[in-house]
């Protein structure tokens, strides 16, 4: 027989009995729906947990601190035995070397923070920072992008992350006042004051010129509030405000970070780095973490959507029963004209998958676009919620459809209904065709 | 005529029904010569639907053989007796057994799907049959639109349609009129003389004037035209007292 004739008899076969097909696969569809929503809605779960927790996701870089004698706490460890943290390992020039020198590392860039008392002056408004030195030329190493102006660092300018203008406020102002714009910084000049107090309690003022030379995207990370400016200046900094000249090969420095080849091999190079004693923390552990948990969620609801495709499973099993029961007849005639039993098995297991494939493909489409009336709701909702609350909420998809779904969905629905007409299918084929073509 | 076309030696076809064991046929022992129009006789239960179904693969016997065209029939497997049943046998019954949900030129055509003939030529040969047959002008029409003379000669054409070397009639004529049972009679007796071999089981006597060669069945054994006779009419007189 021919696989085309096959596929014709099946069609015709199905459409001869439109209603009961219909019916049948209306509970295919129901449960394919819920399975593609379902997923969907975990996928989309995934995608806004992830993205809120690492906004740019920059999962090929690595957080090293060296590592103190006794014990530290707060941080994800990775690796690091009792023995290795009782001995110090600093963040020394030597020892950063040794880390450029191993396999997988692309760049070391060192992150040091200003350790002196300071205020930051615009005209009359003041603010407080968090300001950081790193030892790169430019901020787009660190995968930070300027919205405004540049990220290329230089003497004398400072680029600032995309909040850092929300902490500027008026000294003076009276407390009954709502609160200031924040002032939009681009090319300004902030007067950086740096204080120390001698023994007796005397201070001492030294006041720097930095010129705003970028302002940098948003990130919902740390950068969103940190200003960064050369490693060289912020270290004359901190040694004015030490009164002392910084000896790196003794002090180490506080932190680096180790930026990998590719995101695939972070958490080797973490290792090699553990090895040497340091402590490595990379956000990639985290995001595992969180995705094997989402995963979980995820075949969870599927597991729930799969059960109703049990019971529509179940609902084709019986539909073809009561069919091949109808059509005893048939099937003996058939027989005498010559069909073999794969035949006969191949026409009433294609009826079964066709019922499967029309359920699957009409599910599809419903859990498709119940998919999209999620993210239609959940977005008025958050709109509304941001607006009530006075800020644009970040416009978050609830659910993601990812592409393989529907397929995916439509070739397990065809599997179920080939799967429940294989009982059925296999009582027709093998009928013996004299009482077949008794059957009243 | 070349003998040993169709031969059966000490064929048996046991039943139970229920705890009743029922001996459908007997000990049967025949040979129809190729190009016969074989008429096999008998009231009903005396086993020459089971013969005829033997004969044509629809069924297994309990034991003894059967050969047609020097095939042994019993010996085959399910997709062998598929092929036999396909290729060299026609059938025709008594109730058609055309599929009502199929035009006549879809009935005779469906056997070809199984050949793995394309749809263009099914349709031609569907066609050619139909009008070999005298309906030409009912291609189209559905089993429920033909009366039973028609749709017997629709299923006259399915059964010739793989052109087979044998047709197998059980009752053709059993639920036609008087002049459409005639009809499909002398269709039959038309397939004979263009050389097929015809075996038609049938309680109608008028089939005799057809006939090439008789056997006469009751309580699945073969006897003599006379002890048959004898045992009807006597059959029939204690009927009617």
């Amino acid at each position: 027989m021919r696989f085309s004739d096959l596929i014709s008899l099946i069609v015709a076969n199905l459409s001869r009995r439109k209603g009961r097909v219909l019916l049948t696969a209306i509970g295919v569809m129901i449960g394919t729906a819920a399975v593609v929503t379902l997923v969907s809605l975990g996928a989309g779960l995934q995608k806004a947990a992830t993205e809120s927790l690492w906004g740019i996701s920059d999962l090929s870089s690595i957080m090293v601190y060296p590592t103190y004698g006794g014990e530290m706490g707060g941080m994800v460890m990775i690796g690091g035995s009792q023995q290795e943290q009782q001995d110090a390992v600093l963040l020394t020039p030597s020892k950063i070397s040794e880390i450029e020198a191993l396999p997988g590392v692309e760049q070391v860039i060192i992150q040091d923070y200003l350790s002196v008392g300071t205020e930051i002056k615009l005209d009359k408004l003041s603010s407080w920072g968090n300001i950081q030195g790193v030892s790169v030329s430019d901020l787009k190493d660190m995968n930070l992008e300027a919205s405004q102006g540049t990220t290329e660092l230089g003497m004398g300018k400072i680029i600032v992350g995309a909040y850092v203008n929300r902490n500027f406020y008026d000294p003076n102002q009276r407390y009954d006042e709502g609160p200031i714009d924040p002032p939009d910084l681009m090319g300004k000049i902030l007067n950086v004051t740096l204080i120390k107090w001698s023994e007796e309690g005397g201070e001492t003022r030294r006041t720097y010129r930095m010129e705003v030379a970028g302002i940098l995207q948003e990130t919902r990370g740390e950068a969103d509030y940190s200003m960064y400016m050369t490693l060289d200046e912020i270290t004359r900094w901190n040694e004015w405000g030490r009164g002392q000249r910084i000896n790196r090969e003794k002090e180490g420095y506080n932190q680096v970070i180790v930026k990998a080849e590719s995101p695939q091999i972070v958490l080797d190079v973490a290792d090699q780095i553990t090895g040497l004693g340091l402590q490595a923390y990379t956000p990639q552990s985290m995001v595992q973490g969180i995705n094997s948990f989402f995963t979980t969620m995820q075949v969870i609801f599927g597991g729930i959507g799969a059960i109703s495709l049990l019971v529509a499973a179940i609902g084709i099993a019986n539909t073809m029963t009561m069919s091949i029961l109808e059509r005893t007849r048939e099937i003996g005639i058939m027989k005498a004209i010559g069909a073999t039993n794969n035949n006969i098995l191949a026409i009433f297991l294609g009826e079964a998958s066709g019922i499967g494939f029309v359920g699957g493909v009409g599910g599809s489409i419903l859990g498709w676009g119940a998919s999209k009336l999620i993210n239609i709701f959940s977005a008025s909702y958050l709109a509304s919620q941001a607006s009530a609350q006075g800020y644009m909420g970040n416009t978050m998809l609830a659910t993601v459809t990812p592409f393989w779904l529907p397929i995916f969905a439509i070739v397990f629905a065809t599997i179920v209904g080939l799967i429940s007409g294989l009982y059925p299918s296999l009582n027709a084929a093998t009928l013996v065709p004299v009482s077949a073509l008794k059957y009243e | 005529m070349e003998n040993g076309f169709i031969q059966t030696d000490d064929l048996k076809k046991y039943y139970r029904m229920n705890t009743v064991g029922v001996k459908a046929l007997d000990g049967i022992t025949i040979d129809i010569p190729r190009g016969a129009f074989a008429v096999i006789m008998g009231p009903s239960g005396s086993g020459k639907s089971t013969l005829l179904n033997l004969i044509g693969g629809l069924d297994w016997p309990t034991s003894g053989s059967i050969f047609v065209d020097g095939e042994e029939i019993e010996a085959l497997d399910e997709t062998e007796l598929a092929a036999y049943r396909r290729n060299k046998v026609g059938f025709v019954f008594q109730s058609f057994n055309l599929i009502s949900s199929m035009s006549a030129e879809e009935n005779v055509g469906f056997p070809l799907r199984f050949a793995g003939v394309q749809a263009a030529q099914r349709k031609q040969r569907a066609r050619e049959k139909l009008e070999e047959v005298g309906l030409a002008d009912r291609m189209t029409h559905k089993p429920t639109e033909l009366s039973g003379g028609e749709q017997q000669r629709v299923a006259i054409a399915r059964a010739l349609i793989n052109n087979p070397v044998l047709i197998l009639a059980d009752e053709p004529t059993g639920n036609l009129d008087t002049t459409s049972g005639l009809s499909v009679m002398h269709t039959l007796a038309d397939l004979q003389k263009s050389g097929k071999t015809i075996v038609v089981a049938t309680h109608d006597p008028r089939m005799l004037s057809f006939a090439t060669q008789t056997i006469y069945l009751l309580d699945g054994k073969e006897v003599s035209e006379e002890i048959y006779h004898q045992t009807i009419e006597q059959l029939s007189w204690e009927g009617t007292n």
